[in-house]
């Protein structure tokens, strides 16, 4: 059924794909050629797709991501923050973090760290003088509840970061966050800005992610750190059989009935599928010139969190 | 089914081929740490320099994980700086830990052997707080390095010494006062730190850091016997160690809890401790001791680590190392157990509460290695 309709929809490709003029202009040795999911197209056409791919599930997106990972996306949303361990003062740069799961949490995690550091500093200030205490009081360090933190959310789709901005403001985060329309293969940003710079689900989606890694590489200050969340290869082959059964039958099916759009969640799929390895995406990130390069697989290689650190 | 699984292939060799052609085409990235490295020289000469004969080594050999340290060291065409001198910027990870790690040294009596005492120190090297990733979030590498600094500026002082009375200006001292000083000077170390001490010791004894903090203990003990002058070849090897490891860990947890002027008591407590040590060895109980003291120190070990992280394990072990030094009659006094309270794990985030225990297990460790120094301090 689903190999049927692989091949209407490839047809369908083959005959509205244009002429030949877009390839002579790239100019490539190799030809423009991408895929799209199962589909073959050319990079104009992949960035076109994936834009309008997002654009059509924007407002789902969340209760999408609910129903498809059954809830899990959550938890492993927070273990790449756990991992991050920000302190207060770190500037996160979360990439295609559209709806802005990371950037929150990312501000509640500053936020309690921030909270435990007062809460020794005032333990500590117990045994000071009034001189100290007073002194301290100028120094004006107890009003920020962030601890100078900032997340700058950047993403390419408009529709996303509506949601994402609606998000914040219905959650009552409005300190330390920016919304930021741009593309991952060419930030809006200075070199050297950046402490963090995360990208959770969206490298899949970067039609070049070589550019995208040397412009995280770019922005990142010395010592920066780089974490990439993101579906990857399962080595296991039961769990392998079971995920590519619930991936090609059940997540589909769910994406017609929740969110009205069967070909968007194809192609998730199928985009999961065309995505480098575990291994190959080490060896991307430290050819953009990241030490210190190390993955790790949650849930049996379903999901892999890499990081890589700018020195 | 075959044809898609056919058309993914060459859809990826496709992708793979002009990865590899563009990768040829732009500008290779220099394999050194060249950011640090910049940060230290601040010159901008050294960034833009090309490798060419490392950029085709680049594209022919399959980018399978090599170890970025490997690069510094190989053959590369060397650079000239300003004035045409021959650079030597390159360091590997290891020697940026390490100077992370020292600098972060100092702000160890603000914010403890954490991980925000690591990013601090980044901070001041120039590098970015998220430097601190590199290491683990209890910062238990920081202490481990720290110990390992002591251990090797311990030798380097016993080696000094030794070559003083070698060349004989300076007398060769009996042996318990050598010890006492060797103890002392290692001791002395940690009054720096010495309020945060009781955390890096509890950090110390995570069943994750055991191996680790074992060795170093055992070959500072090792190299203080050997400068001493210990040639044995016999069981009494193994007896002087376990005395002399028994008596550093006890004079350790008096220091902590000492608040005399200049530690004279934890001093004393040494002196006493040291000549009970040689009292004993001239007993003729002298086998039965050592044969104790082996055992006892072997069951520390392995009650803690059988008991991974609970308190009660760590407790034992260090009262087993107390009773080493105390005679049999005094041990009844120090029983005492310890009881884990329970938590409520489902507050809310899960990871969150797991560090939470993680913090509670190490506040208890603390909490119960100071009221045991206490006890010792009672018993001075």
């Amino acid at each position: 059924m689903a190999a049927l309709r692989l091949w209407r929809w490839r047809c369908r490709a083959l005959l509205s794909r244009p002429a030949g003029a877009l390839r002579a202009r790239r100019g490539l040795a190799a030809g423009p050629e991408m895929h799209f999911g199962f589909q073959t197209v050319t990079e104009e056409e992949r960035r076109e797709k994936i834009y309008q791919v997002f654009e059509n599930v924007a407002k789902k997106y969340d209760v999408m991501n609910d129903s498809m990972t059954l809830g899990i996306h959550r938890v492993w949303k927070d273990i790449l923050v756990h991992k991050m361990n920000p302190c207060p003062g770190t500037l996160l740069l979360d990439v295609a973090g559209g709806t802005g799961d990371i950037a929150f949490r990312f501000i509640n995690y500053v936020r309690s760290v921030r909270q435990r550091q007062l809460q020794r500093k005032l333990r500590h200030h117990q045994n000071l003088s009034w001189q100290e205490i007073f002194e301290s009081y100028q120094n004006d360090k107890f009003n920020n509840s962030l601890g100078d933190s900032q997340v700058v959310v950047c993403d390419i789709n408009r529709e996303m970061l509506k949601v994402g901005k609606q998000k914040a403001q219905h959650l009552g985060y409005s300190e330390g966050l920016s919304w930021v329309l741009g593309n991952a293969e060419e930030l809006p940003f200075d070199d050297d800005k950046f402490d963090v710079y995360t990208i959770a689900f969206g490298i899949r989606n970067v039609t070049r992610i070589d550019l995208a890694l040397q412009e995280a590489y770019r922005v990142l200050k010395p010592g920066g750190r780089f974490l990439c969340l993101e579906f990857s290869h399962v080595s296991n082959p039961l769990v392998s059989r079971l995920y590519d059964l619930y991936s090609f039958q059940v997540i589909p099916v769910l994406g017609e009935v929740i969110a009205g759009d069967w070909r968007s969640y194809q192609y998730l799929v199928e985009s999961i599928r065309q995505f480098p390895p575990q291994e190959e995406l080490k060896a991307m990130i430290e050819d953009a010139g990241f030490f210190k390069v190390d993955y790790e697989n949650l849930n049996f290689g379903i999901v892999a969190i890499h990081s890589g650190f700018k020195l | 089914m075959a044809a898609a699984g056919g058309l993914r292939r060459a859809g990826w060799r496709l992708w793979r081929a002009r990865r590899a052609v563009v990768r040829c085409q732009q500008y290779p990235p220099l394999r050194a740490l060249q950011a640090s490295a910049a940060l230290r020289a601040a010159s901008d000469e050294h960034k833009k320099e090309p490798w060419a004969s490392s950029s085709q080594q680049h594209f022919e050999s399959p980018p399978a994980g090599h170890q970025p340290e490997e690069k510094p060291q190989g053959p590369h065409p060397s650079y000239t700086g300003q004035g045409g001198q021959e650079s030597e910027d390159y360091e590997s990870e290891e020697q940026l830990q390490h100077r992370i790690l020292t600098a972060a040294l100092e702000f160890v009596p603000e914010h403890g052997w954490t991980a925000e005492a690591i990013a601090e120190g980044a901070k001041t090297l120039g590098l970015s707080v998220a430097a601190a990733g590199l290491f683990h979030s209890d910062g238990s590498e920081l202490i481990l390095h720290f110990v390992s600094d002591c251990n090797t500026k311990l030798t380097e002082l016993l080696k000094k010494e030794q070559k003083l009375v070698q060349l004989g200006e300076a007398e060769k001292k009996p042996i318990d006062e050598f010890l006492r000083d060797a103890v002392e000077a290692r001791l002395r170390m940690l009054i720096p730190y010495i309020e945060k001490w009781p955390q890096a010791l509890s950090v110390l004894l995570l069943p994750r850091n055991i191996p680790s903090s074992l060795s170093l203990l055992t070959s500072m003990i090792d190299d203080i016997w050997h400068y001493a002058g210990d040639q044995s070849t016999d069981f009494n090897w193994y007896t002087r160690r376990a005395v002399l490891t028994a008596i550093y860990n006890t004079t350790e947890l008096v220091m902590m809890q000492d608040s005399s002027p200049g530690f004279e008591d934890t001093w004393r407590f040494l002196e006493n401790r040291v000549a009970d040590a040689m009292a004993m060895s001239n007993t003729a109980t002298q086998v039965q001791s050592t044969g104790e003291a082996v055992v006892q120190g072997l069951m520390g070990a392995a009650v803690t680590v059988s008991n991974a992280g609970t308190c009660r394990a760590v407790t034992a072990e260090l009262l087993l190392n107390v009773s080493i030094c105390f005679p049999p009659k005094s041990r009844e006094q120090h029983g005492k157990t310890v009881i884990f309270h329970n938590l409520d794990l489902f507050k809310g985030d899960f990871l969150g509460s797991l560090r939470l225990v993680h913090c509670f297990v190490v506040e208890e460790l603390e909490k119960s290695i100071r009221k045991l120094s206490l006890k010792l301090q009672g018993e001075l």
